[in-house]
């Protein structure tokens, strides 16, 4: 078997969405947890992110999710080409010894899939909207995607969710 | 609001890997549909290596065939984690539960589970700790005690921890263990100078320092099949 190396990633750092002036979106800033959630963009409540740009739509995790994941050591994506059904596991990240799935708030065909991570699992810790996107994908059915929550609906579910516990 | 949580434990003795996983997959999907409540299952292995999701396999020393000639059993899973050692006298734990129903992340998941074999290993005067970052797992000084190798689907873990009461630690020669070079692998006989219980009784406490770092304030026994 070949020998992997796995680039590790820099640590956790909690991050406040002002700080951060490479974001093409406005930022919600949680004064809870901290997180970062962008505006433009719809959420699941799993903690996917969905940015639809015409007929592509790219999948990704929250910042909140990677806070919770821990140190992202190993990302496993599927092949492009292949299709995805709503709520459907589509790969798994691997941190803190816990292999995570990754589920799809959306269904359709996979058109690309971000061969980075293989490299560079790490980019979903330090840029979860940006260069640690996972995969892109042509929907099937829009209607999935406006039935997501907006960026104030998630952050209010982000802090209802840690609030209770 | 704090509700009353339950857990349903399972005290299976010695099963063999595959049943074990097989059992577990089940147990996730009737978990997944809110069919049963969370669920701990107890028990130890017969001699078993067993690789995470990387399959890491360059971490084991010596030809598979070898390990058949021992009398030992290899196996690749979908659990985090790199290779380990599972055998008789290793107490494991694992939890079929929500995390989503707890709120926990991983990340805070597999902290309570390595607080879980602290605290045991505290009972018995041994001071252990958590591992550095990337190295999860419970350590008394350079080595290790207890492992962890989780699985999360839909938010419903499975595979978990194992602590080591009185392994055969020869079994560990043969890989280098959890992927970490150069650091021991011990036992809770080794580390502590009290004389050890009977090993059920190990395992029983092991179960309550769960329950406690879960905040399970119900546990519903389950022996041979029979809710007690």
């Amino acid at each position: 078997m070949a020998l992997r190396t796995w680039a590790s990633s820099t640590a956790n750092a909690f991050r406040i969405s002002h700080a951060s002036k490479s974001h093409p979106f406005p930022a919600f800033c949680l004064s809870r947890c901290f997180s970062t959630v962008l505006d433009g963009l719809k959420y699941a409540s799993s903690h996917e992110w969905v940015k639809h740009e015409g007929a592509v739509a790219t999948i990704g995790i929250t910042d909140h999710a990677q806070d919770h994941l821990g140190e992202v050591v190993f990302v496993e994506l599927p092949e492009a080409g292949g299709s995805i059904s709503q709520g459907g596991s589509f790969g798994a990240v691997e941190s803190v010894k816990a292999t995570s799935d990754v589920n799809s708030p959306i269904s359709g065909e996979i058109v690309e899939v971000n061969t980075k991570l293989t490299e560079s699992p790490g980019l979903i810790n330090s840029k979860p909207y940006e260069d640690g996107w996972m995969i892109k994908v042509k929907p099937s059915n829009t209607s999935e995607l406006e039935a997501m929550m907006g960026p104030k609906e998630y952050t209010k579910f982000c802090e209802e969710e840690d609030a209770s516990h | 609001m704090r509700v009353s949580r339950s857990l349903e434990v399972w005290k299976m003795g010695t099963i063999n890997y595959l049943d074990a996983l097989r059992l577990q997959e089940q147990l996730v999907s009737n978990r997944k549909a809110h069919k049963i409540p969370d669920t701990l299952l107890s028990l130890q292995h017969p001699p078993t290596y067993t690789l995470g999701k990387r399959r890491t396999d360059h971490n084991l020393l010596i030809p598979e065939s070898d390990l058949k000639k021992m009398g030992a059993e290899l196996h690749y899973t979908q659990r985090g984690g790199d290779i380990t050692f599972h055998g008789p006298h290793q107490a494991i734990l694992y939890p079929i539960i929500s995390l989503r129903d707890i709120g926990l992340g991983a990340r805070n998941y597999v902290e309570k589970l390595e607080l879980t074999m602290i605290e045991l290993a505290s009972l018995y005067g041994v001071k252990a700790c958590a591992g550095q970052a990337g190295e999860t797992g419970v350590w008394v000084g350079e080595r290790k005690i207890g492992a962890i190798g989780v699985r999360i689907s839909f938010g419903i873990t499975s595979h978990g921890l194992a602590f080591n009461i009185d392994p055969d630690l020869n079994y560990f020669k043969h890989i280098v263990p959890c992927g970490i070079a150069n650091k021991e692998v011990t036992s809770l006989r080794k580390e502590t100078d009290l004389v050890l219980p009977a090993e059920e009784v190990v395992h029983e406490q092991l179960i309550s320092c769960f329950a406690r770092q879960f905040g399970y304030s119900n546990l519903l026994w389950k022996e041979n099949g029979l809710i007690s």
